[in-house]
This record gives structure tokens, C-alpha cells and sequence, in this order.
């Protein structure tokens, strides 16, 4: 087995000093009233935090509103943001709170027993031949599969690579737990995607 | 070794926890079992998968409907005073607002101010020697440079530079007498912008708009 084909890429998310120097500058100004000062923040993070949302509620419309509620909740909060804190830290934390919100709201949650009744209930239409245009859709189908708190995993260490250390702070859950969390993750989502052949090919 | 144990290996080679003698034994140990690698291979690709997912575009009106959704401020009563004084004006029109304005303003002024809907953000903090010190402001981030051309500077590129403030908001003071003057926005030396917040607009006749000001002694 050639050693390219493992998936150990690293993404590096460290944002550099200046940025957090600024973007602390940024938050002080806005709690001193300068309100158009934040407009850098949500154009820096509007991808991330919409993106986020879509993954986690798989409706663009939803995830545009929790996106909006998300930097509108920081904003009131930033008194209470710890300036030794990662603003991106914190947006995850608040965004990921918002869509299990959501999700509470909109549909019953599914235990992890039904899910491989559900996923074969999706099967019902094997000539689908889904092309490579579809990706986006697919991986959200099968998203969708997964209990929210797999899914957030997934999302936070995979789509945002961010490390467990980092998910720690975002979910406060202990970074061990994540891990096995994860792990469990992977394999229900690798089971999905293999039963959905979305990993064929 | 037994299946879980095959599989806690899998995952912590997968997030790269493996010290490289840990990683060379587990690649040699998942090599050897068809199953093993199988399975490993089918991890892999689905962690590629989530990983390799395109970003979804976000709206293009997405800051400014933040921006106009946030909660105001409440600062002091001089804090009010002074911003009510010289915040920048930004009015949205429609047709319908557009009638009502004008139907107003022909009724104060007699119509002597025909063409004075102007939106433009406008100080004016006195007439001094007849001038009235008229305050621009442009919104735009990404700019490295924006100066202000106009019939004032001849329509200089160089003599209005604007000066930054935090948010990428572009301003510039300059004294001005009454009257009706032609201007845009020039960024980074070479992009002409016609004032999205201008009142009045007239072609210039090589296909742009320049944003018309009314500067009047109130």
C-alpha cells in the first residue's frame, strides 16, 4: 500500500498573530460602539459559520438564518468574549448551539439503532446513477443520515479541521470523548456512504 | 489482535496520533489482511470525501443583512447628539417614497430645490467664508487606495485621497461652496465608482454615472 493514499494531510488552521491582534482590536472596538466595525468579522467568517450550518441542518435556507442569528447573537454577546479567546472559537460554539436548536425543533432525533433502517429505506432506487456534479447533495444525504452530534463531529474535525483540543473548546466536551466520539462517527458515516454507494468509484 | 483494536489503530493513523515507528508498524499490520485493508481503504475514502467538500457560496448580501439586523447602540445623550449631527446618511428609495419626498420637498422649498434629494452622506458643520465643509464616505474594504473626483478637483485622481477607517470605511472632508457638483469615487487609482448612496445620478456620457451633490448653506 503506497503511503499516498492515507488521508494524513494536515489543514492548517492556525490563524496568525496579526489576525488575532486585529481581530481583538475589531472587538474592542465594537463594544465601544462602533458597530461598522464588525462587518470584517462577518465577511472574514460568513463561509465558515454558513457553511457550518448547512452541513449540520442540510436546508440553505435554514442555514442562512442560523448563519445571521449566529453573528447577531456574538455581536450582543462580545462583552462577554474572553479576549485571550479565538473569535472563530467562540462563532463555532454559538453556531453549533443554534443548529441543534434547530434541530430540536424540527425533527425527533433518530437512535443510532433505526439508522440502518432508515438508510436502507433510502435504497429503494438502485438505477440512480448520481454523478460527480451531485457531490455536494450526496455527502449531505448521507450527513443527513448521521445523529447530530455525529454529524457535528464530523463537521468540526473534518470540514473545518480543527483539532480535538480546539473541538474541546467549541463543544466543552472533553477531548478524549471526542475522540471516541469521532471514531464512531467515521464508521457510522463510512457504513452510510458504502450502503448509498457514494463511495464507489 | 483483535477487531477493535484494529480499528482504534485505523483511526488514530487517520488522525495522524501514530509516532512513525507506530505508523510504519500499523501500515505493515493493515497491508497484511485483505479485510483490514479493505476496511482501512473505505475509512480513508470517506474521511477524503468530507474532507474535499466544496464550500457552499454564501449570498452576496449576507454582511449587510447582519449588519442591518444588529442591535443598536445606546450610547449618551451627547454620544445621540453628535451622531445625529454627523452620522452619515443612508436612505433606501423607492418610487413610491420618491413621490412623497418630492411632493414634500416642492411644498417646503417652492421648488426651489428641485433636484436637492441629495442622499450622499453630507456634513455640514458651518459656512465659513461661504464654504460648507461636505463630508464623503465610501464603503470598501478590499481597497488599498480611494480618492475623490470631482468638477471640485478637476477631476483629479490624486488630489482627493480619502482616508481609512477601521471597517474599510473610506471618508474625506473638503470645503465646498454652494452648488451642484459632479463626483465619483476612484479606487486604487484606476476602478471609477459611481456613489451607491448618491440621490442623483447624471450620465457623463462615456457610459458612466457621476453622482451628483447639492451643497447648500442650510
Amino acid at each position: 500500500m503506497r503511503s499516498e493514499t492515507f488521508p494524513l494531510g494536515f489543514r492548517l488552521m492556525d490563524r496568525n498573530d496579526a489576525e488575532l491582534a486585529e481581530e481583538q482590536s475589531i472587538v474592542r472596538q465594537c463594544i465601544g460602539g462602533r458597530q461598522e466595525a464588525y462587518a470584517v468579522l462577518v465577511r472574514r467568517y460568513q463561509e465558515m459559520v454558513y457553511n457550518v450550518a448547512y452541513r449540520m441542518v442540510g436546508d440553505t435556507e435554514a442555514a442562512k438564518d442560523i448563519a445571521q442569528e449566529s453573528f447577531i447573537s456574538a455581536y450582543s454577546g462580545l462583552r462577554g468574549f474572553r479576549s485571550d479567546a479565538r473569535f472563530s472559537t467562540w462563532l463555532y460554539r454559538i453556531v453549533m448551539n443554534k443548529c441543534q436548536d434547530h434541530l430540536r425543533k424540527e425533527r425527533p432525533h433518530v437512535p443510532v439503532e433505526e439508522m440502518a433502517e432508515s438508510v436502507a429505506s433510502t435504497r429503494n432506487n438502485p438505477e440512480q446513477e448520481l454523478r460527480r456534479s451531485q457531490t455536494i447533495a450526496r455527502l449531505q444525504s448521507a450527513l443527513d443520515l448521521l445523529p447530530a452530534g455525529y454529524r457535528e463531529v464530523i463537521i468540526l474535525k473534518h470540514m473545518e479541521g480543527l483539532s480535538y483540543e480546539e473541538m474541546e473548546k467549541v463543544l466543552g466536551v472533553k477531548a478524549g470523548a471526542l475522540k471516541v466520539k469521532t471514531h464512531r462517527a467515521r464508521e457510522m458515516l463510512k457504513k452510510v456512504m458504502k450502503e448509498e454507494g457514494i463511495l464507489d468509484g | 489482535m483483535d477487531k477493535d483494536k484494529d480499528r482504534e489503530l485505523m483511526h488514530r493513523l487517520l488522525d495522524g496520533e501514530l509516532s512513525a515507528e507506530e505508523q510504519r508498524d500499523a501500515l505493515r499490520r493493515i497491508g497484511s489482511d485483505p479485510a483490514l485493508k479493505e476496511e482501512f481503504e473505505l475509512l480513508a475514502r470517506t474521511v477524503r470525501s468530507v474532507e474535499e467538500a466544496e464550500r457552499v457560496p454564501v449570498e452576496g448580501s449576507f454582511v449587510s443583512e447582519v449588519m442591518a439586523r444588529l442591535p443598536g447602540q445606546r450610547p449618551g445623550t451627547a454620544r445621540r447628539l453628535r451622531d445625529f449631527l454627523f452620522r452619515d446618511r443612508v436612505l433606501r428609495w423607492n418610487v413610491a417614497w420618491a413621490a412623497v419626498a418630492l411632493a414634500l420637498v416642492l411644498l417646503v422649498t417652492g421648488g426651489l430645490f428641485l433636484t436637492a434629494n441629495r442622499l450622499t452622506p453630507v456634513v455640514a458643520t458651518n459656512s465659513a467664508g461661504n464654504t460648507v465643509l461636505t463630508r464623503f464616505t465610501f464603503h470598501d474594504p478590499d481597497a488599498e487606495a480611494v480618492s475623490l473626483a470631482g468638477d471640485f478637483n478637476r477631476w483629479s485622481v490624486k488630489e482627493g485621497a480619502m482616508k481609512r477607517k477601521e471597517g474599510g470605511l473610506w471618508t474625506i472632508e473638503i470645503p465646498l461652496k454652494p452648488g451642484t457638483y459632479n463626483y465619483m469615487f476612484v479606487v486604487d487609482g484606476k476602478v471609477w465608482v459611481t456613489d451607491p448612496e448618491a440621490g442623483v445620478y447624471r450620465d457623463d456620457g462615456f457610459g458612466n454615472r457621476n453622482s451628483i451633490i447639492r451643497v447648500s448653506t442650510l
